[in-house]
């Protein structure tokens, strides 16, 4: 796109910030421990997964989803929550008061992001078969490991960024700036992209099953897109030119 | 779609001033009647007439008449100056893809040298009175040729009898098992009479498996079947022109004896064995009409039972009959067939009627020379292709078992199977012949157990006569190669002495049997340590081609990456063109001509290479000297590729001093080289190269998912709404071919293949006869919304894209759909070749109007534009307005649409030689190509390497789309007679080559339109973009071919070499060197062609 000078960048509005996460102490910590819980369970369970993919992954799936909504809850602004200053006057003017709204907000925003989350697993799958997944066998393994992905890096996302058009063409165009959510989403989809390079191996292991191998490539991918996207590579954009 | 990149009409460059054209409404032309050239320049004249006043300033400065001696303008001389300079340019392009051809055939030609197997052909023959080793003395009165000579002879005559094809399996009974999904197939239980005999009569007959040593094709197995050697791989490409066998030999042996031979069938046979036969009596038939299942085998059978009569017994010694309608029912219907079962009962019913015919001095061998795969095809070494089956049989019931369970032949091959080379021992013996001399089998035991099968003694000793030969040859064999034999690994020496000793002991039935089973053992170690030895590779040669080939990729990525000019920036302002133009004018006219643009990347390599080589022949006695010569030729071909190489790292270390940054500087560079590199090194594994196609999807699937994505950073919202469809369209469509697949064996039980009617047939499904016919409707409406969108669906294009093209089509589809009426007989009351004799005709227009017409219409069609003028209304009343507006119809992309019309003439071919579910594949590929150079050129990516590596990605997938695989025994022999009634060089391995690599053929044929698209006339650098692009496009290739290179050199010792890796790099190397040939005769002369045209048109760039 060498026609795209750097003052005409698409921009639709106005030039996005990366997310912080909520100024508070409880919010570094969890954001810290959060990978590092999700990728110890994940190890934890990885013999369950192999010997029996489809029903481990629909059992994780909630515990999974309570993790991710603990982590965006304490650790991320919610959609709609405004821009940094503003959350600091509600909380020094009016600290009781504006907490319970917040409370009540961030449920909300919760949920409905479950729910979209929910919905964007159907385009994952899509997206999983166009690249070669099986279309008649292994249609719940399919589904399943792309409602994993879905949560890992679509729900923190819907959380924070909320159904804004312009930002969601932001994102799916891998130009939002990074931030650790937006790091961990990206991270998450390349995990399952290298996930599917040891399928074909003739090395007859278990873990080789689809979708084993995507699945744990979107973890790992998850959290070390997190760590890179939150520290080292923080506020810079993909470009492809 | 309304492509707003493209506006419908744009002003055109006019010689002169600024805003003398302007954009107006298109507007269809009606009655376009003369050429567009001749309408433009009209058109133009009319404006330079009133711009005459105007362009004063600009005068000839002297020189350059034109026809009717008037002084030319500077501006046609101009003109004439760049139609020069784009000549120039294109010779010098033109050698570099030349040169790097060469290079290319000179290290795929030096490292095929040394990895392709070579074994010394000895000299030596055996003779009766010279056993190899004391014969033992329990054999009475043997010694001559008339009571046997190594062994007391068993029979007076023999009739070896070949179904070629017959593998185990067809021999056996098989109770099908309908309930769980295990039906008896085509194949089963049509030719029960071996079995039958050798169940009810045991004495006189027995049927075993009999393993053939790969390669499984005909000439190669015969070679192993007389002379009892393995076969090594450089000789599996002479089956197309076989040469007479040297080597000691059976044949050889029986004609020193005095026997004659009778010989019927196949004409391989003649070709190895000339002047063997006898004249009068034998016959040969044509052995590569595959589709023809009946001439050769009714012609056998026409010679076979009058030889059998008793008078006529006393003309023929041996007979050999060589049936060929098995193995052609299975290349053309697949095993599983009513044809098969045909073809099988057939034989069964000439094997009755020659038995009861059989005297009891005749013994009968009945063998097939190799199997076949699933879909009735055979030359690799998966084991349906090894596992034939063998039958003997006689009157004499000599024939014995060493355990009475043995009398049941084995229910399948892999129990108690014998070798191939094992018959020419047994048959030697038994016909009281000496052993061929570089025979490495051992005795057949049924043929020697004796009635009872307890003949220990005759055992041991018939295995050690021939173990004794063996050793013999191995003697001889390391003499002349210069070996010392004891510094082979793993020599079965000791195993020797150990077997001698054990004789010395002799006299029991127990120690008799060690002997048997020690002196086996010899054998079997012996023919391990032969396979292992006659890999013997020539490595110096072998790191030659390497190098060679690496060498030449170094350049060629010196000449892309040095190619890349600065005309990426495009700048859509017609002004500041005009402006742009005015000046070169004016500085022309000063007689200034634009400098720079002499020195190509491409003139600066070919130069170096030509001094290189130059350099080098100088240099040559010198080196002749130094490296000690060798064959003429090979030295010439490494000095001059060597020293040429040399020649142009020299030259562009010198050009450019430094070479900077040697790695991509995008993203979409990078993933170009992850797509390239990854795959690459991935054909290491036999893994990835086994699921090479899967591969391939997924990397094509991600291109395009990205390129969506990336489209969506597009400002304009139409821009970002094509691109978007485009790359959805691209990934949905390589998703859909992805259907088509044909699995290799390795593939099993994860694949399943949909290109034909079933796994175990080669014809295709009642619905897939329907695809050409879909292909026939759709395909051309697709093509013209591509022109459309442009609005270039003008001049030649509906013509040729609307009429003749789709009519091309339409004749394809029934030409399948006849082949299908003629392999399933659907017209019974048609005569045998009525429905051949209609649609080869068809086929042949085909091709006429596609190469002959298509051609024409290429060569002469004005670009894909119309032009119509208009007087503007108001004209006069500002006298800087123009008197009438220009209308051109199409100008944006008239390279393009141009071009694609010769995409389209080769599109035609490759169509016609593929079969229905290929032809499917073929239009897919179209579509994306055509949805790729419009996400390129949205995208702003057309001098990315990105393009035209998912070009060669889309060629590389759609190979396998096409029913291919790298394994020899896919490829579609039967396409060569597509357009003809029998094999005519070089027509028919050309038609060959169209139909394997159709895909890349198209593919590397429409790497110019990643340049063209959507580029209107005086474009300037398109042809230095053209060859760029080639250049990245034959660059992914050339990384493969190297990278397979080195991965069959290196794994040469790998178990799966010959399986895997052996037949990817052979793919690899042809389709390097078609895609170089096909650039340097199609893709560079079509551009070529396109450019003059274009440039006489409108003008030059």
């Amino acid at each position: 796109m060498s026609s795209l000078a750097p003052s005409s960048q698409p921009a639709p509005t106005k030039p996005s910030l990366p997310i912080d996460l909520l100024p508070t102490n409880l919010a570094r910590l969890v954001s810290q421990a959060h990978p590092a819980l999700l990728l110890a369970a994940y190890y934890i369970r990885f013999p369950a997964l192999v010997a029996d993919p489809v029903s481990t992954l629909l059992q994780s799936l909630l515990p999974v989803a309570v993790i991710q909504i603990a982590y965006a809850v304490t650790c991320l602004p919610a959609v709609g929550a405004g821009a940094k200053p503003v959350a600091k006057k509600v909380k020094l003017n009016a600290p009781k008061k504006g907490g319970e709204s917040q409370v009540g907000r961030k449920a909300f925003t919760a949920i409905l992001s479950l729910l979209l989350t929910l919905f964007t697993t159907l385009p994952l799958f899509t997206l999983q078969i166009l690249f070669g997944a099986p279309l008649t066998t292994h249609l719940p393994h399919t589904l399943l490991s792309s409602a994993h992905l879905a949560l890992l890096s679509l729900f923190p996302l819907f959380y924070v960024h909320g159904t804004s058009a312009s930002k969601w063409r932001e994102i799916i165009s891998i130009y939002s700036p990074i931030d650790e959510v937006f790091g961990g989403s990206v991270g998450a989809f390349i995990g399952a992209w290298l996930g599917a390079v040891p399928i074909p191996l003739d090395w007859d292991r278990e873990w080789q099953a689809w979708p084993i191998t995507v699945v744990t490539g979107a973890y790992l991918g998850y959290g070390v897109g997190k760590v890179v996207g939150g520290w080292v590579l923080k506020g810079k954009r993909v470009e492809f030119d | 779609m309304a492509d707003t990149k493209s506006t419908s009409a744009k002003a055109p460059e006019a010689s002169s001033q600024a805003p003398r054209l302007r954009a107006s409404v298109p507007k269809a032309v009606p009655g376009n009647t003369n050429s567009i050239a001749a309408q433009y320049a009209r058109a133009k004249a009319a404006q330079e007439a009133a711009d005459e006043r105007k362009a004063k300033g600009i005068k000839g400065s002297g020189g350059g008449l034109d026809r009717n001696g008037r002084l030319k303008s500077p501006v046609v001389r101009l003109n004439e100056w760049k139609a020069e300079r784009f000549g120039r340019e294109w010779v010098w392009g033109w050698g570099f893809f030349g040169w790097l051809l060469f290079t290319h055939i000179a290290g795929l030609y030096f490292f095929t040298r040394g990895f392709l197997l070579t074994r010394l052909v000895l000299e030596e023959k055996s003779t009766c009175g010279e056993p190899p080793i004391t014969l033992s003395a329990s054999y009475k009165d043997i010694g001559t040729p008339e009571t046997g000579c190594w062994h007391p002879k068993t029979f007076d005559k023999a009739i070896v009898l070949i179904i070629d094809a017959l593998r185990y399996d067809f021999t056996i009974p098989f109770e099908g098992d309908e309930a769980n999904g295990d039906p008896a197939e085509a194949y089963h239980n049509a030719l029960p009479f071996l079995y039958e005999t050798a169940v009810k009569e045991p004495h006189n007959a027995f049927l075993l498996p009999f393993i053939a040593d790969p390669p499984t094709s005909t000439l190669q197995r015969l070679k192993g079947l007389t002379t009892g050697t393995l076969p090594t791989f450089i000789d599996i490409g002479s089956n197309f022109a076989g040469t007479a066998i040297e080597e000691d030999n059976l044949l050889m042996q029986m004609k020193d004896a005095g026997k004659k031979i009778v010989h019927l069938g196949d004409d391989t046979w003649q070709a190895l064995f000339p002047e063997y036969f006898e004249p009068n009596i034998s016959r040969a038939y044509d052995s590569f009409a595959v589709w023809d299942l009946h001439t050769v085998d009714n012609g056998v059978n026409e010679h076979i039972f009058p030889l059998l009569e008793k008078d006529m017994k006393t003309k023929w010694d041996v007979m050999i009959a060589h049936y060929l309608g098995v193995d052609h029912a299975g290349h053309r219907y697949g095993p599983n067939h009513p044809a098969m079962t045909g073809k099988l009962q057939q034989m069964d019913g000439v094997l009755r009627n020659v038995v009861e015919k059989l005297d009891d001095d005749t013994l009968l061998v009945v063998m097939g020379d190799h199997g076949m795969d699933a879909k009735g095809d055979h030359g690799g070494e998966s084991d349906d292709e090894v596992q034939a089956a063998l039958w003997m049989y006689s009157k004499k019931g000599v024939f014995g078992r060493t355990d009475p369970s043995f009398v049941t032949p084995p229910k399948h091959a892999k129990e108690r199977p014998v070798d191939q080379i094992d018959l020419v021992p047994t048959l030697a013996l038994l016909l009281g012949l000496p052993i061929p001399f570089n025979n490495l089998g051992k005795p057949i035991e049924e043929a020697f157990a004796g009635r009872k099968g307890n003949a220990w003694e005759n055992l041991a000793n018939v295995v050690r006569t021939t173990a004794a030969g063996i050793k013999r040859y191995q003697a001889a064999y390391f003499v002349a190669r210069g070996i010392d034999e004891s510094t082979i690994d793993g020599s079965p020496r000791a195993l020797w002495k150990l077997a001698e000793a054990k004789l010395e002991k002799g006299g029991k039935q127990q120690i008799w049997q060690d002997v048997y089973s020690t002196f086996t053992t010899y054998q079997v170690e012996t023919l391990t340590v032969c396979r292992d030895l006659w890999a013997r590779f020539d490595v110096p040669s072998m790191c030659l081609g390497v190098g060679i080939l690496a060498a030449s990729l170094l350049s060629l990525m010196l000449f892309a990456n040095g190619n890349q000019g600065d005309d990426g920036a495009v700048v859509d302002n017609p002004g500041l063109d005009r402006a742009e133009m005015q000046l070169e004018i004016d500085e022309f006219a000063k007689g200034n001509a634009p400098a720079n643009v002499e020195e190509t990347t491409s003139r600066s390599i070919v130069r170096g290479a030509l001094i290189g080589s130059l350099l080098g022949a100088a240099a040559g006695p010198t080196v002749w000297i130094a490296t000690g010569g060798g064959a003429l030729l090979e030295f010439g071909l490494a000095l001059t590729s060597v020293s040429g190489l040399l020649g142009v790292l020299y030259q562009e270390m010198r050009r450019r001093m430094t070479f900077g940054n040697p790695f991509p500087k995008t993203f979409w560079g990078w993933l170009a080289v992850i797509f390239t590199v990854s795959q690459s090194i991935g054909f290491a594994s036999n893994s990835y190269t086994i699921w090479e196609d899967s591969i391939t999807l997924f990397f094509i699937s991600t291109f395009g998912v990205v390129t969506a994505a990336a489209s969506l950073r597009l400002e304009k919202k139409s821009e970002m709404t094509l691109g978007v469809y485009h790359s959805l369209v691209f990934v949905a469509l390589g998703w859909a071919a992805s259907f088509s697949k044909l699995c290799r064996e390795e593939q099993m039980p994860y694949c399943r293949s949909t290109y034909y009617a079933s796994a175990n047939s080669s014809t295709s499904a009642p619905w897939q006869l329907i695809i050409p016919f879909v292909v026939a409707i759709v395909l051309p409406s697709i093509i013209k919304s591509y022109y459309v969108s442009s609005r270039n669906y003008e001049g030649l294009a509906p013509l040729w894209i609307g009429w003749a093209f789709q009519a091309g089509l339409l004749m394809s589809a029934v030409f399948w759909m006849l082949d299908a009426a003629d392999d399933g007989k659907w017209f019974t009351n048609l005569g045998e070749k009525t429905l051949k004799n209609l649609r080869v005709p068809m086929a042949q227009t085909v091709f006429a109007m596609a190469i002959g017409a298509g051609s024409v219409a290429f060569g002469w069609a004005d670009p894909c534009v119309s032009i119509t003028t208009e007087p503007v209304p108001n004209a006069g009343s500002h006298t800087d307005e123009p008197s009438s507006t220009v209308t051109i119809l199409g100008y944006a992309n008239t390279h393009g649409t141009r071009y694609f019309l010769l995409v389209i003439n080769i599109l035609l071919c490759i169509l016609m030689v593929q079969k229905p579910m290929g032809a499917g594949a073929i239009s897919l590929l179209t579509w994306q190509i055509l949805s790729l150079v419009e996400i390129l050129d949205l995208n702003s990516l057309t001098s990315s390497p990105i393009g035209p590596v998912v070009l060669a990605l889309l060629g590389s997938f759609h190979f396998f789309k096409t029913g291919h695989q790298a394994t020899l025994s896919s490829i579609q022999w039967e396409s060569a007679f597509i357009p003809l009634y029998s094999i005519k060089y070089p027509w028919s391995p050309l038609l060959t080559a169209l139909n394997s690599f159709g895909a890349q053929i198209l593919a590397a044929v429409s790497v110019p339109l990643i340049v063209l698209w959507k580029q209107k006339p005086q474009k300037k650098g398109l042809l230095r973009g053209v060859m760029t692009a080639l250049a990245w496009h034959v660059a992914y290739y050339a990384v493969v071919g190297l990278a397979t290179t080195m991965w069959a050199g290196h794994l040469r010792r790998h178990l799966m070499l010959y399986r895997i890796f052996c037949p990817k790099f052979m793919m690899a190397a042809l389709v390097l060197l078609v895609v170089d040939v096909v650039g340097l005769l199609v893709t560079l002369v079509g551009v070529r062609w396109n450019t003059v045209k274009v440039g006489e048109t409108f003008g030059w760039g």
